[in-house]
């Protein structure tokens, strides 16, 4: 069930250019289609939170169920940076990522030598006290309500600048961060640290016996994956121009968790993306029809873990084999995995 | 001694709030044993399970005509301790449902149960809002147990007092029917080795149902019991299900008494942070169980169980 390791490993590969030719074209098209420019942002934060809790779920096996607690500290400490110390888009992610870094680090600390169930509980737990110290912490978060009127600070390579103030201009922004992620985690989950993360979900003890060092590998990937949580967070106060303790509850956790499988997660490395993808447009055009889209959404979750596991993306995968054995029945024993 | 005297009453409030917290633990811990399967609807089955006994006890007289009238009519007690029956029974019908739509998740990963009863708690909090609307809701109580009585000129609410007895009642009597009864030999048998209890001859699929059926209901239970305290909202249910999985984790996996010990603690816990900072009370849980489980990882009593592979 691991995400097979494709043929084609290149730098950039068909999906990854299919993929942003859609994503840049989006505001050219979006309104016309009957959505809004603020919905492309939305789409690309949670794709790269999404992407980067899929490196536990996916690709090491660690169900996290707290992980709306990072993409919130990442959130908190981007606001904080605008509110209190200086105007500045650089060091605002740059606060976010390394505060989700910390915070991942200690928890990570605490659990990486849980498995399963048990992993999954202490997730919750710690996640949870992130989330009640967001709420109760009024002097630093502003308890219920957050941190409001965050900046959106201008973009600036020293000399040339650019204003993120427009939808549009956050939009490429975070268009172009979400393409640094889906770049960087290619390479990622195909080098030997990659590998090593499957050898572990496929058998941890096995993985131990190799030679590989366990725990450090649960740690380090936890905390990179707490980091890219806190990226998003980060962009995600940007686009809500506030931070607030409702993206660390753990019903927000469960629909970065449910995003990921219903596309795919677990057999592919776009199934995060196009889970997200799945969510926002259920959100928005269920949403059209009826106030209870939720309910809607929840009962295909339910039937998606007992009928298809493997998501969107896995359906996709099945359909293309089948074509395939149809078409060329000469090559038998050629059925590599479609993906890449 | 003064101390002790000015902490007693802290003290007692932490152990009934303690109760409940086991109370609310128990269904958990039966379908945990006997079905190695988190089941994160706990929580909203609780919910539900009281938002149906408030329908129960006063339903909108105009849907039925006279009949409804002539109920509505009737005295609160009776239709209270209807509520307390019937809610449990449509509960666990409930339960039932999810567990036969669950059975395709056995002999795989746990982690697709627990997916799956994630799922149906967003669905069961959405099918509340829908028909309940968002908006607070107060489960009605017999005369007889609601107000206040006065001790040592302190002022305590008798139903906070029904409710620790009612905890402790029923945790008692699942406790009999796991140690006393055939029925819970299968059930313990069951959470002990399901293979050899299917050797024997026993129906492990029917067991699995039961069982089920049995924990929601005892979900339900716990909702009708704690509703009048914490209030009806259709989050109601993601406040219940967190101290019982926590309770669980703390008191450790398979075991009974270490569950109910464990609700106590967290009970304590939460009452005497409460004293000091009480803004911060509910934190004490989650860091009592971090402590504990960073230096016990079974919990205090947990055996080895399929939930660590």
């Amino acid at each position: 069930m691991a995400p097979q390791p494709s043929i084609s490993e290149g730098l950039v590969t068909r999906p990854m250019v299919i993929l942003f030719a859609v994503l840049l074209s989006l505001p050219l098209w979006i309104e016309a289609v009957g959505l809004y420019q603020y919905l492309g942002i939305e789409i690309a934060v949670w794709m790269i939170y999404a992407l980067g809790f899929n490196l536990l779920l996916g690709y090491t096996g660690l169900p996290s169920f707290g992980h709306g607690a990072y993409f919130g500290v990442g959130a908190y400490a981007f606001g904080l940076v605008q509110l209190r110390l200086i105007e500045s888009l650089w060091l605002g992610l740059a606060a976010g990522i390394l505060a989700a870094m910390a915070a991942g680090a200690l928890v990570a600390g605490l659990i990486s030598h849980r498995r399963g169930i048990y992993y999954a509980l202490m997730t919750i737990a710690c996640a949870q006290v992130f989330w009640f110290v967001a709420v109760k912490w009024h002097s630093v978060t502003g308890g219920e309500d957050g941190l409001l009127n965050v900046a959106r600070p201008a973009l600036s390579f020293g000399i040339l600048s650019a204003s993120l103030r427009g939808n549009t201009a956050l939009y490429y922004l975070a268009v172009a961060i979400l393409g640094l992620t889906v770049v960087g985690l290619w390479r990622f989950v195909h080098s030997r640290f990659g590998k090593a993360l499957q050898a572990i979900k496929q058998n941890e003890m096995r993985a131990g016996f190799v030679g590989y060092n366990v725990w450090l590998y649960k740690f380090l990937v936890f905390t990179l994956s707490a980091g890219i949580a806190g990226l998003a967070g980060s962009l995600f106060a940007m686009a809500q121009k506030s931070a607030y303790p409702d993206v660390m509850s753990l019903h927000s956790a469960g629909l970065v968790v449910m995003m990921t499988l219903i596309g795919g997660g677990f057999v592919s490395f776009w199934g995060p993306v196009v889970g997200t993808a799945v969510f926002f447009l259920a959100r928005d055009l269920l949403g059209a029809f009826t106030e209870t889209w939720l309910l809607w959404y929840g009962l295909m979750f339910m039937g998606i873990v007992l009928f298809k596991p493997e998501g969107v993306v896995g359906a996709w995968q099945d359909l293309v084999r089948r074509r395939r054995t149809a078409g060329a029945t000469k090559e038998t024993g050629s059925l590599s995995h479609h993906r890449g | 001694m003064e101390f002790v005297l000015h902490l007693a009453p802290h003290l007692l409030n932490g152990l009934s709030l303690g109760f409940l917290f086991a109370l609310i633990a128990l269904g958990f811990m039966l379908i945990i044993g006997v079905m190695e399967l988190i089941n994160l609807a706990h929580g909203s089955l609780f919910a539900l399970g009281a938002y149906v006994a408030m329908v129960v006890i006063a339903p909108g007289a105009s849907w039925w005509g006279p009949l409804g009238k002539w109920y509505v009519a009737q005295p609160l007690t009776l239709r209270y301790v209807l509520a307390l029956v019937v809610a449990p029974v449509i509960l666990a019908f409930v339960g039932m449902l999810l567990e036969i739509c669950l059975r395709r998740t056995y002999g795989k990963d746990p982690l697709y149960g627990l997916l799956f009863t994630f799922g149906a708690a967003m669905v069961i909090e959405e099918l509340i809002r829908i028909v309940w609307g968002s908006a607070e809701k107060f489960l009605q109580v017999p005369q007889a147990i609601n107000g206040a009585f006065l001790v040592g000129g302190l002022i305590y609410s008798k139903y906070r007092f029904f409710a620790a007895a009612s905890a402790l009642l029923l945790i008692l009597l699942v406790w009999l029917f796991l140690e006393r009864t055939p029925y819970g030999a299968m059930i313990k048998a069951g959470a002990h080795d399901s293979e050899m209890v299917r050797a024997l001859g026993i129906n492990l699929k029917r067991l699995r149902l039961c069982v089920f059926g049995f924990g929601t209901a005892l979900a339900a239970m716990a909702g009708i019991i704690i509703a009048p305290i914490w209030g009806l909202r259709p989050h109601v249910g993601v406040d219940a299900v967190i101290p019982a999985f926590l309770i669980i984790v703390l008191g450790g996996v398979g075991s009974f008494w270490g569950a109910v010990l464990a609700g106590v603690l967290v009970g304590l816990a939460v009452a005497l942070t409460a004293v000091y900072v009480s803004e911060w009370s509910l934190l004490s849980m989650y860091l009592l169980l971090i402590a504990v489980v960073t230096f016990r990882a079974r919990g205090l009593f947990g055996k080895k169980s399929i939930l660590e592979v």
